[in-house]
Order: C-alpha cells, then sequence, then structure tokens
C-alpha cells in the first residue's frame, strides 16, 4: 500500500550537535541518520561539523573520519570502499549511491547521509536488506544445466557472451531496489530491479537449459509488472547498469517467446 | 523485536528527477482524465437539451473557474497523450538510457504546455 508517512516509531528528531574543535576555516555541515536500538528512543539527526582541510575525497571518507575523530558510535557498513563489494550503500543527498564511490565535493550545501530508504533501521546507516536476499534466492541465482556432462569449459559464443554485459557487473548493493517508489509500496511481492536484473541475467546466458520455467516463475503481475518505468533505479546504479531496461526486456521476452 | 524497529525515510528525502515527475505525473493525470471524459460526456448530454442549457455551459466556461477548468484538462490531455507514446517506445524497449529518458521526459513536459497553448489558440480562432 502506498504509505506517504512515516510511521510514528520512525519519526525523525533532532539529535546531537557536534562543534568543531580542530579551529578549522574550512568547515562542512553533516547531518546524519542515527539510530541507538539499545535507547527504545526514536531516529535523530546528528549535526557534525566536520574539518575538510583533512579530508579525503569521498563520503565514506568523511564517514571514516567522523567516526575515528569526533563519534566511534557511528555505525555504518563498509568494506572494499573501491566500488566493488556494495557495502557501504547509502542515501547521500537525496540519491542513492555508494559512499565510497561518491565525492563530497558533488554535494552543495549540507550533506545529507541516511540509510538505504524504506528499509528496517538495524542501526544507524544499517538497513535490513534481507526480504531482498531472500527475492534473490527465490529467483535461483546460478547455472541451471543438466544436459552438459563435458568435463571442459561450457563455451559461449562472444555474441552470447555479450548480452551479459551490462548485467555481470551487478554488486547487489540494492541502490537500485531501495530507490523504487514501486519496491516501498510493494517491496513483499515485488521483486525490485536489482533482483529482476539478476533474473534477466540467467534468463538471456545461453548455457543456462531452464529459460522458461524461469520466465513463468517471474510473470506475475506484483512480481514483475509493478515496474512502472519510474527509472529511479537506473537513475541510482553507482556501477552504470540498466535495471529498467533489463525489466523492459522481461517484459518483451514475455509476450513474444 | 524486529519489527519494532524504524522505517528508514524514503519519499521524504527521495529526490525528485525529470522521469520520477513524468511518470507520477502521467499517474495523476491519468485520474483527471477519466473525471475529465465523464466531464465532456454530461457537457454533450446537455448540449441535446436545448439552447437555454446552452447558454448555462457557455456562461460557466466563459468564467474564470470555467476556463481554468477547460485549460487544465487540455493539459491533463496533452501530458497524458505524450507521455503515453513515450512509455510506449520504453515497451519496444526504446528510450532507457538515461541520457535519452531525460531528453524524452522534458519533451513531455515542454511539449504539454506547447500543444496546450495551441489547441487554445487553435480553438479560439473557432469561435
Amino acid at each position: 500500500m502506498v504509505q506517504i508517512n512515516l510511521p510514528q516509531n520512525s519519526k525523525v528528531q533532532k539529535g546531537k550537535y557536534y562543534k568543531d574543535k580542530t579551529g578549522s576555516k574550512s568547515l562542512r555541515k553533516v547531518n546524519i541518520y542515527r539510530w541507538d536500538p539499545s535507547t527504545g528512543e526514536n531516529p535523530r539527526i546528528d549535526t557534525y561539523e566536520v574539518d575538510m582541510d583533512n579530508c579525503p575525497s569521498k563520503v565514506l571518507d568523511l564517514l571514516n573520519k567522523i567516526k575515528n575523530e569526533i563519534d566511534p558510535s557511528l555505525a555504518y557498513r563498509r568494506s572494499c570502499s573501491h566500488g566493488v563489494c556494495g557495502s557501504c550503500a547509502m542515501n547521500m543527498d537525496g540519491k542513492n549511491g555508494l559512499a565510497c564511490t561518491k565525492p563530497h565535493d558533488e554535494i552543495k550545501g549540507d550533506i545529507n547521509i541516511y540509510p538505504l530508504p524504506h528499509l528496517k533501521v538495524l542501526k544507524d546507516l544499517i538497513g535490513d536488506l534481507s526480504t531482498l536476499y531472500k527475492q534473490y534466492e527465490s529467483i535461483e541465482p546460478w547455472l541451471k544445466n543438466t544436459s552438459n556432462k563435458n568435463e571442459k569449459e561450457n563455451l559461449q559464443t562472444k555474441e552470447d557472451r555479450s548480452k551479459l554485459d551490462g548485467l555481470y557487473e551487478c554488486i547487489m548493493c540494492a541502490c537500485c531496489s531501495t530507490s523504487c517508489p514501486s519496491y516501498w509500496w510493494n517491496g513483499e511481492k515485488y521483486l525490485g530491479p536489482a533482483v529482476l536484473l539478476q533474473a534477466y541475467r540467467w534468463i538471456i546466458d545461453s548455457r543456462d537449459e531452464d529459460r522458461e520455467d524461469r520466465l513463468k516463475k517471474v510473470a506475475d503481475e506484483l512480481k514483475l509488472y509493478r515496474c512502472h518505468t519510474i527509472m529511479n533505479c537506473t537513475n541510482a546504479c553507482p556501477k552504470g547498469l540498466n535495471p529498467a531496461k533489463a525489466i523492459a526486456e522481461l517484459k518483451k521476452m514475455l509476450v513474444t517467446r | 523485536m524486529k519489527n519494532s524497529n524504524p522505517l528508514s525515510p524514503h519519499i521524504q528525502i527521495y529526490n525528485w528527477h525529470i522521469s520520477s515527475l513524468v511518470s507520477i505525473s502521467h499517474r495523476i493525470t491519468g485520474i483527471i482524465n477519466i473525471f475529465g471524459i465523464t466531464f465532456v460526456c454530461f457537457w454533450v448530454v446537455y448540449l441535446l437539451s436545448g439552447a437555454s442549457s446552452y447558454e448555462a455551459i457557455n456562461i460557466f466556461f466563459n468564467s474564470f473557474f470555467g476556463k481554468f477548468i477547460i485549460l487544465g484538462l487540455t493539459w491533463s490531455f496533452s501530458f497524458q497523450m505524450l507521455s503515453e507514446i513515450r512509455h510506449l517506445l520504453m515497451d519496444y524497449g526504446y528510450g532507457f538510457d538515461l541520457k535519452v529518458a531525460n531528453i524524452t521526459g522534458s519533451i513531455v513536459i515542454l511539449g504539454s504546455i506547447a500543444l496546450t497553448c495551441l489547441i487554445y489558440i487553435f480553438g479560439r480562432s473557432l469561435i
């Protein structure tokens, strides 16, 4: 159901203000969504004044600086810091992306950082993605091929291989799915752009023999057709992929097969 | 325990861009058009019932509010039509490139305003 307002326990309050202690001249205000599961209080927005003279270029560097130098209680996921693992996906300046690849000087004014939208928050910037992972499991994201008993590699023509370009690069960071209003309102039933892109990745693979079954499984009013080509997903993808196009191809396959 | 966790902000904080604006407007104008078509049907039926009722409609449509409704409906129909063409192309698999989607989206927004003006001017010249 479309629900515009946040539930009562999710209303965001004004939080603490951390004043700069370094005496730096080039300060920026960073507003960060905080929620501590141990207190039972509502989420709040804490504001940090950060010395930008001694801060590397990406938003993740900014968060690390805050955690190391100002407030060690800040919680967020991060791992590779090179845009490969997808751990540090969050909402920065009103748009989803990876904190490790987003330069903070692209953001004008105060820097606003929130967790990925419309998720149950576990702590601060960490959202609960277990529904998405379950949906990912439901499309059986592995190669199904029973007829090929070769001990050697399962070969593919260059042309067939090129069909996977723009799909295999997906790192499942969930930036696209959590940017999608359809996924916000129907997240339990609609598979969402990330999972549908993955579904398409296996359906289009020439080595896979389960295409018909996969298509049948995904052809559902709610699972697939809740995509209304809003294109927030493509707009958000930090890897420059196009989930909206993948979904359109799925729909096309279903009517032309 | 788990369900008592707060929900992270969504539509309150997410940035709008051309594609999402066109998409939501497409849905809103769609609903308006359903009422619009019903309204036009009633108008036609009303015209059949003679000169006096025609006069009443004429006065209403020449009032400020009447003009606002006519222009609003014209825009809503124009927008829906152009946006529908955009969606049709998307159903064929075209126009998903971000740049192209932004351009076609802008064309829909600007085109609907231009079309409204054209229809208005053309309609005025007929009277």
